[in-house]
């Protein structure tokens, strides 16, 4: 069946039903679970994405941290960003896409194969 | 009153989707040509298109005058079937004041529904969004039989309430919003009633606006009535009930056709808001899509508990409004907006919770937490469709608002009370293949405009010191969001002001990025009192800050008791010479920001719509400072170098949690969130 393009930097295959990197091809995690427990986690200062450009020490365009953190998911192969998460301090992480991996796949068993967006 | 009690009407408000159909419509809908429909939903939709276009041209207030229009032919029943709008919501969440009216005032001798009549209403318990939105609708008849409703809704600058210009940030209970005005009838016999009118009049700041978009409202709807009547004449009344009630049918099949097409499964956003009003504060909003065939179900299980004594509260009703922004806009863009779209979406509200308010609760900032809540529907949208159509992925719109409101006296001598339009001048989305446009609009009002400068300060007591692009205004990717605005003013020639302002995402951006995109940065107010801005301009001094990037530089030559706050801000004096600066967000980027083509941040470089920062820390661009000439090997060198650097400072998912999830934000923050990190955890079911 292939593999199924689901975002700019995801795709499932069908056939191993594994979430891959669609840059690289690396092999994230089962596609019945969460894409990011197969990424690489990092916890990016604020400062670093959105500097500080006023002099007040609290409005200053840097969001502030007691409220929220910037958490990056990267491919262990190729090192593109796939996906961040604004989050506030240690508030579970997203499992923003939970595919049924049946459907998709009976779904694509009965697309021809020049109708499958892939790649 | 047959068939209620004088309190809130909570059947009512339940009845989004289309009411069952008629043996009357079924009837007739059956007979209706597919040849005559199209060229039926056509002159509709040219008849709404002129009634919206007509309520502009003649309202007062800002919001009117520069686009937040909503213009609805409604069926008998009060199901919008036809809208002329970039403000779907109120189109939408329009129906609700037409079935109570039909409920209640139809059959009711004091009141009834007859030829010539005119409704008002702006509880937002039946409109859904806030009080400052108002609306007047007209039923149509053909001879004795009601064949359809005409309506506008629109946001009137001011409706009483303990501040001006339809925001109460500081509300602790409705009582402290003003009007909150069920559907009353207001006209009859084709004219308005004065006593009424004067009575509205006395419960704002302005009434003269007030009187004024009622009366532009009604002339519309008129209108659109006269337009009405002639289709009927041509075509039969069988024809036209029919046709109406058609447009409803197909677009209900058409939507669950569409959600048909998309991947089955479960996409989840939560989101946060970083204000309780005149606090700072978190409140979790937490949604969940399940699609599942043909149909779409919204979740909001474990959100954050109503806010007693706080403004930030919303009806469900209201965040189904702004559902179809994203539905009609995005989703179904290319069917009819009407609310036959929601035949394909359920809808799932917990009791007792910030995005279910009941009881006395304030929900004057409802808009704020509602599209903060439409920005998950943008990011869960693009992730349940991009498989099939990429071009519907789109990173969310600036959903933090950051408007100014104000009330006092302008430079005539004249009451004022209202919001200026820069929300009407936000950037875009990121999307799949191409930036976000600049200044764009407002996602939820995407036909409107922020206005000329010069007219805003016709009869504001403003002089706008500038109002241009802001480059640290949207957020990074492989495709940037379109830029927002930002703006400076000097208030001048008022014997009286206040000034406030109403937003969110000071701490906790409002507008997240797509697919590896960055998130738009905070907004917040600066505002000078004392100021020496009149007089450096008295001598042309050639340092004065010319965009917001310079009012924050050292170079800044202004002077005066410097003060910052939140986007939220209750008003307080202004005198003549005091400045006042803000931004209206961009759009959320979309990708990885290494992944954007060299040449556009050069490009962006060579119009000041990226800083050098950036374009060196974020997109990783090596080129001459001065020249601005790309150097491509070293720029790809860079991003490898980027790469490498992430993958050795990336940790394992569950090493990275084992740490992560001992933080927590302080305990005086989540006052009003509910049990963290799940809001309703340690709740009983019952």
């Amino acid at each position: 069946m292939g593999k199924v393009r689901i975002t700019e930097y995801l795709e499932i295959d069908c056939d191993t039903e594994k979430w891959c990197c669609n840059r690289c091809g690396y092999e994230l995690y089962d596609a019945r679970g969460n894409y990011k427990k197969g990424c690489l986690v990092y916890e990016n200062p604020l400062e670093q994405v959105h500097p500080p450009l006023a002099p007040d020490a609290d409005f200053n365009f840097t969001p502030n941290k007691e409220f929220c953190r910037l958490i990056e998911f990267y491919c262990p192969g190729c090192g593109i960003q796939i996906e961040n998460e604004y989050l506030p301090p240690g508030h579970p992480i997203t499992h923003e896409i939970e595919l049924d991996i049946d459907a998709l796949k009976a779904r694509q068993a009965d697309q021809r194969p020049a109708d499958k967006r892939s790649g | 009153m047959s068939k209620t009690s004088y309190g809130r009407d909570y059947e009512v408000v339940q009845r989004l989707r289309p009411e069952p159909v008629t043996d009357r419509e079924q009837l007739a809908q059956g007979a209706v040509q597919d040849i005559d429909f199209d060229i039926f939903k056509h002159k509709m939709h040219m008849i709404a298109l002129e009634g919206k276009e007509t309520t502009m041209k003649l309202g007062a207030s800002t919001a009117m005058r520069f686009g937040d229009v909503a213009f609805g032919i409604f069926t008998a029943q009060g199901d919008l079937a036809v809208c002329a709008t970039g403000i779907y919501h109120h189109a939408v969440l329009g129906q609700i004041p037409l079935k109570y009216i039909v409920k209640h005032w139809a059959d009711e001798a004091s009141v009834g529904v007859r030829e010539g009549d005119s409704f008002f209403y702006n509880d937002p318990f039946y409109g859904g969004v806030h009080n400052a939105d108002m609306g007047l609708a007209i039923p149509v008849f053909h001879g004795d039989e009601l064949i359809c409703f005409v309506g506008a809704a629109v946001h009137t600058g001011e409706a009483g309430g303990t501040e001006p210009g339809g925001v109460i940030t500081s509300a602790r209970s409705k009582y402290d919003e003003g009007m909150l005005i069920p559907p009353i009838k207001i006209g009859e016999n084709f004219r308005l009633k004065e006593d009424l009118l004067t009575m509205l009049g006395a419960m704002t700041r302005d009434e003269r606006t007030m009187i004024l978009d009622i009366k532009a409202r009604l002339a519309a709807v008129r209108i659109a009535q006269r337009r009405i009547q002639e289709v009927v004449a041509d075509k039969g009344v069988d024809f036209f009930i029919g046709a109406l009630r058609k447009t409803l049918t197909v677009t209900g099949e058409a939507a669950r056709k569409k959600i048909a097409e998309l991947n089955d499964g479960v996409f989840r956003q939560p989101r946060f808001l970083d204000s309780l009003g005149t606090a700072p504060g978190l409140t979790k909003i937490n949604l969940t899509v399940v699609k599942k065939g043909e149909r779409v179900l919204l979740d909001f299980s474990n959100s954050s508990p109503m806010a007693m004594d706080r403004p930030i509260n919303t009806y469900f009703q209201g965040l189904i409004g702004l559902t179809m922004v994203y539905f009609c806009g995005w989703l179904f863009h290319d069917l009819p907006a009407n609310n036959g779209l929601l035949e394909a979406v359920d809808w799932k509200f917990p009791d007792n919770s910030l995005v279910n308010a009941k009881g006395d609760v304030s929900t004057s900032l409802a808009p704020l937490t509602q599209i903060c809540f439409t920005q998950g529907m943008f990011l869960c949208g693009a992730r349940m469709t991009y498989s099939h159509d990429p071009s519907r992925a789109v990173a969310a719109w600036f959903s933090g608002f950051a408007i100014p409101n104000f009330g006092g006296l302008n430079q005539k001598g004249e009451p004022i009370a209202d919001l200026t339009p820069e929300i009407n001048a936000t950037g875009c989305g990121a999307r799949y293949d191409q930036d976000g446009v600049d200044a764009a609009g407002a996602f939820f009002a995407t036909m409107s405009d922020c206005s000329d400068i010069e007219t805003t300060e016709e009869d504001r007591p403003f002089v706008y010191t500038f109002r241009n692009l802001f480059n640290n205004s949207y957020g990074h990717g492989k495709f940037r969001g379109g830029a927002g605005v930002g703006f400076g003013l000097m208030v001048h020639d008022t014997p009286m002001l206040v000034l406030g302002a109403m937003g969110g995402g000071t701490r906790f951006p409002t507008t997240l990025g797509l697919f590896g995109g960055n998130a738009v940065p905070p907004t917040f107010v600066q505002y000078v009192h004392n100021s020496n801005l009149n007089e450096l301009m008295s001598e042309a001094d050639s340092r004065l800050p010319n965009n917001l990037t310079a009012v924050y530089e050292a170079e800044n030559p202004e002077q005066g008791d410097r003060h910052f706050n939140e986007t939220n801000m209750t008003v307080r004096p202004f005198a003549n010479g005091d400045t006042y600066y803000l931004g209206v967000g961009g759009g959320g980027g979309y990708g990885d920001a290494i992944e954007r083509e060299p040449a556009a941040v050069i490009r962006d470089l060579r119009r000041g719509l990226v800083s050098h920062w950036a374009a060196r820390n974020i997109y990783h661009v090596a080129y001459d400072g001065e020249s601005l000439r790309l150097d491509s090997p070293a720029t790809e060198a860079l991003r490898m170098e980027v790469r490498e650097e992430r993958k050795k400072r990336g940790k394992p998912y569950d090493e990275f949690v084992e740490e992560w999830e001992q933080l927590s934000p302080p305990a005086e923050l989540l006052t009003y969130y509910g049990s963290y990190p799940d809001p309703e955890a340690g709740l009983s079911d019952s």
